[in-house]
């Protein structure tokens, strides 16, 4: 990625995967701040690094393909809709801006309060709190970053124009409703651009979507809703297809999910015991994100607790650590994989999840190993539409507009308004759409000399 | 279920709120009162922003769905588990006012307060002029009578949701 100043005063920058993507001034300034600047140091795909070696993009980059990809959506947009200039305006600076309150690791570190540990999986009674706050996800810290951070609020020209932009990408009620849903209707502008861009640093050919047949068939309708016309249906079903292999293929790739779920786990416990400097709860992060460290709130912020950790933690503590700074991925002793109807009344993920329940502490009191060192999890259910596919007939009659509003929009001949992918008998969403993929893993976190024992641990569960 | 789906569940079964998805109305009636147990403080790590019906969480979306679909195999990671004393206290407190109104009235009830709140907690009206709050509701296509919103103000305001206005 390379910069220059072209003619007209905008800054050209040049992107690996979109070309050129013009700048403007109070674009260049934004991008200028120390607040947005951070992004630079944030790894787009957290540890998938350990396993493609040249994942290393960040969420900077991702940032600014987003705005070029805006780019190609407001020209759409304002000609149809006859949008001011101020409000082109708006929206290209919401895409920039939209993850500017990722946590270190993007998502890792954010899913801390999702995180059940092993001891607490197994326990028969548990105590749940629920009185101090849980971390904020990414959207609000990004909306604390850009209306209270001076630097950025200078860029944008004051804290009213902050707001501004910080409502549309949160969707707050003082967002201009027909910019809000030209930010999230249909065609996510996210997606577009971290498919491509993952799939090209990672390696694999699986999120290489036809990005421009899809730009350049993007419509709006009279009352403001982005869909693209019926002819790129191959090219719609290939974008949700390559969404669902990214997932498979990268994202919940065995080694990475199995560091990222050592590393969450151990945050959690860093967390739980208050030490080195962790946040403690959702008001120190937003304490943290408000104030002058935000500078340091980035990858090397959790890289600096595993070192602690690997020196002054716990026994389960130093193994979790341990195996992610020396880069030995937990090992995992058995996978179930699901792939199913939507009411799919009981599958093998789940039988395979009460037998961990029940069985897990036998096995680790049988080996002497601590519980802490297993990692039961399982990676969110996956579906071609992030809607539609964990849908009965019935409750997808029942969808809500808020849902409806997200899933992809195809115009069809003769009619204004665009109708949801899922409705339409030739795609191969409308057939899939009711199933999910599901993986569902146990990870033992191995030492030196664990080879005998991981191969004994992985004998004894083979059957559950 | 993860452990924040986990605290979903607990926070509805203490409502004696359904972990169903079956309608729009109990969409409606599990965003809704997720969003009035956080509001009491019970906090489960949703971030709400305004939409089309009120206060609205994708992500509370996602999980009620892998939250339903495990129950339906069979599997609720929730049995074991109970909320701090505090959290079980507020959600006790909490409980009559959702339980006010019942099926089929009970979404609708439960949209005009979380709605009247989320525009107080943000700012968007004034907590003593109810008429304002009925034209900001209007402007969002809220057809709630200014009864209605009196009486929600009130009930907010009894339940320790809404500041006394001194």
């Amino acid at each position: 990625m390379a910069s220059s100043r072209t003619r007209n005063k905008t800054k050209l920058i040049v992107d690996s995967i979109h070309g050129d993507i013009h700048l403007t001034p109070i674009e260049q300034r934004v991008v200028d701040t120390a607040s947005f600047q951070r992004l630079r140091h944030l790894r787009q795909l957290g540890m998938a690094q350990a396993t493609y070696p040249n994942a290393t993009h960040t969420r900077f980059a991702h940032s600014l393909g987003v705005l070029g990809i805006m780019e190609h959506v407001t020209r759409v947009a304002k000609a149809a809709l006859s949008l001011k200039r101020t409000e082109v305006e708006d929206i290209r600076l919401a895409g920039l801006l939209h993850d500017v309150g990722h946590y270190p690791y993007s998502h890792l570190m954010e899913k801390v309060d999702k995180v059940e540990l092993a001891e607490e999986f197994v326990a028969s009674a548990r105590v749940l709190p629920a009185d101090i706050t849980k971390y904020p996800d990414h959207e609000a810290l990004g909306e604390l970053i850009v209306t209270q951070q001076r630097d950025v609020i200078k860029a944008l020209g004051g804290r009213k124009r902050a707001e501004e932009i910080a409502a549309l990408f949160t969707r707050k009620t003082t967002a201009n409703p027909q910019l809000s849903k030209l930010i999230h209707s249909s065609l996510d502008m996210d997606r577009l651009d971290y498919l491509l861009r993952d799939s090209r640093a990672a390696g694999v050919p699986y999120g290489q979507i036809d990005l421009n047949y899809l730009l350049n068939n993007l419509q709006a309708s009279p009352s403001g809703v982005l869909g693209v016309s019926e002819k790129t249906i191959t090219a719609v079903d290939h974008y949700l297809l390559a969404r669902f292999f990214m997932h498979r293929g990268v994202y919940y790739h065995k080694t990475t999910f199995g560091l990222e779920e050592a590393c969450r786990q151990l945050l959690r416990r860093v967390r739980d015991a208050g030490m080195f400097g962790i946040p403690l709860d959702g008001n120190a992060v937003a304490a943290l994100v408000t104030g002058p460290a935000l500078g340091r709130f980035t990858d090397a912020f959790v890289d600096a607790i595993v070192e602690r950790a690997a020196v002054d933690g716990d026994a389960v503590m130093k193994a979790l650590a341990n195996s992610i700074r020396r880069r030995r991925p937990p090992k995992l002793l058995k996978e179930v994989t699901v792939l199913a109807r939507n009411d799919t009344r009981a599958h093998d993920g789940i039988v395979f999840k009460n037998n961990c329940k029940h069985q897990l502490k036998s096995l680790a009191d049988a080996h002497g190993v601590p519980l802490g060192r297993f990692l039961v999890c399982e990676t969110r259910p996956l579906t071609l539409e992030e809607r539609g596919a964990l849908l009965t007939e019935d409750e997808a009659r029942s969808l809500g507009p808020e849902d409806r509003e997200e899933i992809i929009k195809v115009f069809i001949a003769g009619k204004d308004e665009p109708v949801s992918v899922v409705s339409i008998p030739h795609s191969i969403v409308h057939i899939c759409s009711n199933h999910f993929f599901q993986a569902f893993r146990l990870y033992f976190v191995s030492g030196d000399g664990d080879d005998e024992l991981v191969e004994r641990l992985r004998a004894e569960v083979r059957g559950w | 279920m993860d452990r924040q789906q986990i605290g979903l569940k607990l926070a509805l079964d203490q409502l004696g709120l359904p972990a169903r998805l079956s309608s729009f109305d109990d969409r409606l009636v599990l965003q809704k009162g997720v969003y009035l147990a956080q509001a009491a403080g019970v906090d489960l790590g949703y971030f709400f922003h305004w939409y089309l019906r009120g206060p609205y969480s994708p992500s509370l979306t996602r999980d009620a769905f892998a939250m339903v679909n495990d129950i339906k195999g069979g599997l609720d990671g929730s049995e074991g588990w109970q909320f701090d004393e505090t959290s079980v206290q507020r959600l006790a407190n909490l409980k009559p006012l959702i339980r006010e109104a019942q099926p089929p009235q009970l979404a609708a009830r439960l949209e005009l307060l979380a709605s009247v709140l989320f525009l107080l907690l943000n700012k968007r009206c004034h907590p003593d002029d109810n008429a304002g709050l009925r034209e900001v509701l209007l402007r969002y296509g809220k057809q709630f009578t200014q009864e209605e919103i009196d009486d929600a103000v009130g009930k907010l305001r009894q339940y320790g949701l809404v500041a006394d206005q001194k």
